[in-house]
């Protein structure tokens, strides 16, 4: 039995959507037997990953805080991969992003007023901008690979952080730890629930969401996006400038990244630490990915990894599964999407050997 | 004497189409045959079965009298068939002993190629140095490097895919004599063309192919073009009627000492070229593939921007706009690359018709993309075009190749633009199709349009055009009457500057 | 003497993984493959080297399980993208995020467990005097790295693989109308690509430090894809390129030991510098005219035969 591929007359819109849920679920199948296969509780692993954070409602301010952050930047991703524009330093932007707000809450520190937050979270927004811009500077004056220069970006920005809480804005009664002093009251993002842990970012990240969704699917904008994603040289014809769209694509993801950056110092955080960069703006390609660059699909694909993440900590306690398992997780569910991913233009068809009297 | 080869029932099935069915014929030793039909009439599926690409799917091919499975070109090479594509499958970075080198399959080392070339090259006149790099050559140089590749192997047979749809009328006639001399020795040229009056000048025998059925074998030289045309089309053909009472008025698209930069490597790039279209004209550009031809279209449209008075119209000075810019002042363009140039092959039909009209036409408002104008345009555009879709929401890539042409000229067209420029509006499009596409520029010339047509296609043209310029190496030779001008006289400016070129490159025997 | 002996035996041993994974990625593009996963099957190389050296104590062996690993992890990467078509750009990084995790999970009992380091390939004797360690002190992968230099180079421009190697990476289309397997081409040299960088990760426990840390290539993989493009896709400025960046990944060493005004400059400053200086080299590159002339044309494109 052999099987072929054949080209499907139109896109497939059911594969479309069918695939990250597919890859979803074969992540879940797959990776039970392999972790029963090394030795460890494979089915227990997947519990605890994938349903434990979902049945147990004490965890559920626990997605909301992980995903949030994922969904911002995700969203962002999503918006420049739309026009392949590879930002994969949305780590560091995201990083820069807490800096600058950082930087406004130790400035601004013991003072007072409800302006402090907003400033804080428009610095980290323009942070991340400003450190995103670089890559497209380069890319579009020198035509530098921005996969290259965003990610050596974030390397050197991992670096800052360290510089900056062990030197200049390292907390005085710190004993030596290298950290900031606590953000005080104004500069702390509120929480929304009382006596939770979920705060304004929350809300914050649902309403990105929406918003790109409405901006990529009924604006020029978004047009401009995936035109120039789809056919350059289309995209020249139609009078939309290839540079102009790499400018757009990375100072939106850089903003976004940003603006993830300072409201995770603001809320979770409330200071700056060496722990800072939790790779959110890595997962968060995967999460762009899973939620097949669609706005909508970023904020379902971002809860799912908030439960792998959270689901992995638990799975840690529990059955003493490593933390770098969650990782793995993620990642088959990435290759599996893009395995699938040939099913929305290809269908396969199984090829029936056919008797061989009379041919040639 | 057996012959060389023999196709029974051939038969290929593609999802939608039966590109071949139930196919017969046979072509003797020393034979010129011609395979003839219109784009997409099943030639280039059915030499690819002969040559290995494809496999059929039903019928037998003999060889010398044998049946044979030819399971890959190598195999065919192995049984003495050469192959020369439409469409170069050559590498431009590497150097044409290189090139050579890769389409031979037994190992020989470079110098003993070498010499070999060099004998093959001099004994045929085609002239080459070996070690330039392909990107460096012009398209007919490319074309003796194909030739070249497939005598090292002293092919039995040798398939010519549409060999002089890129060359110059005394290219052509170049190459005519090198297949003649071939023939003579034995060699069974099978030759893939839609032009009759070059399949009537070389070959011995004409199979013709209609939607992938063969209609019929017989002598060209015994038919006139006009029964071959009908063979080849079907039901007789349509001519092109010129809108009566057409009057060509004022100076409408003004082009005066437009140079644009070279882009690229491989670009040529146009250089001080001037030229006025009036309104209810038709201005056609000829000239082989590769002379400016796309950087013209592209410093037209808008892609490429230059001085603002390079380009004007009614006076007004465009050439610093972009192409939004452009159509907003009613100029609009077709580039010649379909799928990815002038449509985005997996947008929708509508989203495609945001590509061009979403100003023209007021389908943006505040930011906001009004679908629903979009639709109904590209509805319009289906139905005044008979575009073969099942609505708007197809998308673009889903479309035949005629099919997306009818609908990018229609959503030109019906913008009702003031200056038009096309690129190759008929090309690889069905008769019945490049026949509305003509009907159409002819009734927006005389609707007062000012036309601007490039195509390598002379004779559609000549058919089409009032007025004829040729570009050559990015320069563009005065404009003169259609009617004032022989096929010659362009052939002439068409190959000028080139055949100077090749002379002067060309290796000592 | 000793600290510009030092200097140079440090700089050798920055540089060699980064030229073994970059050697690889060359081989890898200019078959047409864009693999962004370096970083990742350079991870998984150090782990499977790192276990095997631990348990049995021979480094070639170590060396060879870095690259059957490497090798492993590529044709994941290389059945998404050649048999299924997927998005070279977007499988690369899923390569690396499954060899950072692969990795860590792998290595997660192995922490604080030291290996013994590689010893000089050449007997010790010639190693006694100043020249002789310098020339000839080294472990096997440094000489490995010279002569794959020139296997690669000789193999691309002077013999018939090579040839048809280069043929598939600049046009497809035309090769597979010629009958070669540009899939078939692509996947060996994606295989070849997994192995060096597995080798390469595979120098880390072996030359580098002789423990296991999590993400212990510390995007030196990521380094050698831009090394790539820096040496226009030419073997002989990779290895110009390599040593450059060796250089710079130790100068904090001779700063901090020369004193004066450089050894004033924060170590985080220096630690950024490698990825800093990949960004300038990157600039400088682009700045020459033919910057992106010598690109394999249909890198990164995935490969669907038109018929």
């Amino acid at each position: 039995m052999q099987f072929r591929l054949e080209k499907r007359r139109e896109p497939s819109q059911f594969m479309l959507y069918a695939t990250p849920v597919a890859a979803v679920a074969l992540t879940m199948i797959v990776g039970a037997i392999i972790f029963s296969l090394i030795g460890y509780d494979g089915l227990g692993a997947v519990r605890e990953i994938f349903l434990t954070p979902l049945t147990n409602a004490y965890k559920w301010q626990d997605l909301g805080v992980k995903a949030a952050p994922l969904i911002i930047i995700g969203v962002g991703l999503s918006i420049a991969y739309r026009a392949n524009v590879w930002n994969i330093g949305a780590e560091g932007q995201y990083i820069m992003g807490g800096l600058a707000g950082t930087g406004i809450a130790l400035l601004t520190y013991g003072m007072t007023g409800w302006w402090v937050l907003p400033l804080m979270v428009l610095a980290g927004v323009l942070g991340g901008m400003a450190y995103a811009a670089i890559p497209a500077l380069l890319k579009t004056r020198l035509n530098v690979n921005e996969i290259l220069t965003s990610l050596m970006l974030t390397y050197a920005s991992v670096q800052l952080i360290y510089y900056l809480i062990r030197a200049p804005w390292k907390d005085p009664m710190g004993m030596g730890f290298p950290q900031t002093r606590l953000f005080s009251e104004a500069a702390r993002l509120p929480t929304i629930i009382p006596g939770t842990i979920v705060h304004l970012g929350v809300p914050i990240a649902i309403v990105v969401g929406l918003v790109a969704w409405f901006i990529m699917t009924k604006s020029v904008f978004g047009y401009r996006m995936r035109v120039v994603g789809a056919a350059p040289h289309a995209a020249r014809y139609g009078g939309f400038s290839e540079h102009k769209t790499i400018w757009l694509a990375l100072l939106v993801s850089g903003a976004l990244a940003g603006l993830a950056g300072v409201l995770e110092v603001a809320g979770p955080f409330q200071r700056m630490v060496p722990g800072f960069p939790t790779n959110y703006g890595f997962t968060a390609i995967i999460v762009a990915f899973l939620g097949r660059l669609n706005p909508l699909g970023v904020i379902i694909a971002g809860i799912v990894l908030a439960i792998t993440f959270v689901g992995g900590e638990v799975a840690q306690t529990t059955i003493g599964l490593p933390n770098a398992a969650t990782g793995i997780f993620q990642a088959m569910m990435l290759f599996f999407l893009l395995a699938g991913d040939i099913l929305i233009k290809y269908r396969v068809r199984r090829v029936v050997p056919q008797p061989q009297a009379g041919a040639a | 004497m057996p012959y060389r080869l023999e196709l029974t029932g051939i038969t290929k099935r593609f999802p939608g189409v039966l590109a071949n069915d139930n196919v017969t014929f046979a072509v003797k030793p020393g034979e010129i045959h011609a395979l003839l039909g219109e784009n997409g009439a099943g030639k280039s599926t059915l030499v690819k079965m002969i040559y290995g690409i494809m496999q059929p799917d039903a019928g037998e091919i003999r060889w010398d009298g044998q049946p044979v499975t030819v399971s890959n070109p190598k195999a065919a090479r192995r049984l003495g068939i050469g192959m020369v594509f439409q469409h170069f499958s050559l590498f431009e970075a590497l150097t044409v002993l290189e090139n050579i080198a890769l389409g031979m399959d037994a190992k020989i080392p470079a110098r003993e190629l070498e010499a070999r070339i060099r004998e093959v090259m001099t004994q045929y006149g085609l002239l080459l140095d070996p070690h330039r790099t392909v990107a460096t050559l012009s398209v007919g140089e490319r074309q003796r490097i194909e030739i070249v590749r497939a005598l090292l192997l002293d092919p039995k047979l040798l398939i010519m895919d549409e060999p002089t749809s890129v060359l110059t009328p005394q290219e052509v006639e170049q190459l005519f004599e090198v297949l003649r001399k071939l023939a003579a020795q034995g060699c069974s040229i099978l030759y893939i063309s839609h032009k009759l009056h070059e399949i009537k000048a070389l070959c011995d025998t004409a199979t013709i192919l209609r939607g992938g059925k063969l209609v019929d074998t017989c002598d060209p030289r015994q038919e006139t073009s006009r029964s071959l045309a009908e063979k080849m089309i079907g039901a007789g053909l349509r001519d092109i009627t010129r809108a009566e009472g057409r009057s060509i008025g004022q100076a409408k698209l003004v082009v005066s000492h437009l140079s644009t930069q070279k882009a690229g490597h491989f670009d040529v790039p146009v250089d001080d070229v001037s030229f006025t279209v009036r309104t209810g004209e038709i201005f056609g550009v000829a000239g082989v593939a590769g002379n400016g031809q796309n950087a013209l279209l592209d410093a037209l449209s808008g892609e490429i921007r230059s001085d603002k008075d390079a380009i004007s119209i009614d006076g007004q000075g465009l050439g610093m706009l972009d192409t939004t810019g452009r159509r907003k002042r009613g100029l609009c363009a077709v580039p010649e690359e379909r799928n990815g140039h002038a449509a985005v092959g997996d947008f929708s039909l509508s989203d495609n018709s945001v590509l061009t009209a979403r100003d023209r036409l007021g389908m943006v408002v505040m930011g906001l993309i009004n679908s629903g104008a979009a639709k109904t345009y590209t509805g319009k555009v289906i139905a005044d075009f008979a575009v073969k879709a099942l609505g708007p929401a197809s998308t673009a890539g889903s479309l035949s190749g005629g099919n997306l042409q009818k609908y990018i000229m229609g959503r030109e067209i019906l913008q009702k633009p003031s200056v038009l420029v096309v690129s190759q509006p008929t090309w690889g499009v069905d008769a019945g199709a490049a026949a509305a596409i003509h009907q159409a520029l002819v009734d927006l010339a005389a609707a007062g349009s000012a036309i601007v047509v490039i195509s390598q296609d002379l004779d559609e043209l000549r058919a089409l055009c009032d007025t004829l310029a040729v570009i050559n190496m990015g320069r563009l030779s005065p404009a003169r009457p259609t009617k004032e001008v022989s096929v010659e006289e362009i052939g002439l400016l068409m190959g000028g500057v080139h055949g100077a070129t090749e002379v002067h490159d060309a290796i000592p025997a | 003497m000793d600290l510009t002996l030092a200097i140079i035996v440090t700089v050798v041993g920055a540089s060699t993984p980064i030229l073994i994974a970059a050697l690889g990625e060359l081989v890898v593009e200019r078959s047409g493959v864009l693999n962004l996963g370096v970083e990742g099957m350079m991870l998984i190389g150090a782990i499977a080297g790192f276990v095997v050296q631990f348990h049995t104590g021979n480094p070639y062996l170590a060396l060879l399980s870095g690259a059957a690993a490497g090798t492993a992890a590529s044709l994941i990467f290389g059945f998404l993208t050649l048999s299924l078509s997927a998005n070279q750009t977007a499988t690369g990084l899923a390569l690396t995020i499954f060899g950072t995790g692969f990795s860590a999970l792998a290595g997660s009992s192995y922490s604080a467990r030291p290996v013994t380091l590689m010893q000089p390939f050449l007997p010790v004797e010639i190693a006694a005097h100043p020249i002789g360690k310098v020339l000839f002190g080294y472990s096997f992968p440094i000489y490995f790295a010279f002569a794959m230099v020139v296997v690669i180079w000789y193999f691309l421009h002077k013999t018939r693989a090579g040839l048809i190697l280069r043929a598939v990476g600049e046009n497809d289309q035309s090769a597979h109308s010629i009958g070669y397997s540009v899939i078939g081409v692509r996947y060996l040299a994606v295989m070849f690509g997994g192995a060096m960088a597995g080798i390469a990760g595979a120098c880390f426990p072996l030359l580098l430090t002789p423990q296991w840390a999590e993400r212990m290539t510390a995007g030196r993989g990521w380094i050698a894809v831009a090394l790539v493009v820096f040496a226009s896709w030419k073997p002989f400025r990779l290895l110009a390129g390599a040593y450059l960046f060796g250089l710079v990944m130790t100068m904090e060493l001779y700063a901090k030991a020369g004193g004066g005004v450089l050894s004033v400059i924060p170590s985080e400053l220096w630690a950024a510098l490698p990825y800093l200086a990949t960004i300038v080299v990157l600039v400088l590159i682009s700045l020459r005219r033919d910057a992106s002339t010598n690109a394999p044309a249909c890198l990164g494109k995935p490969f669907l035969p038109t018929n």
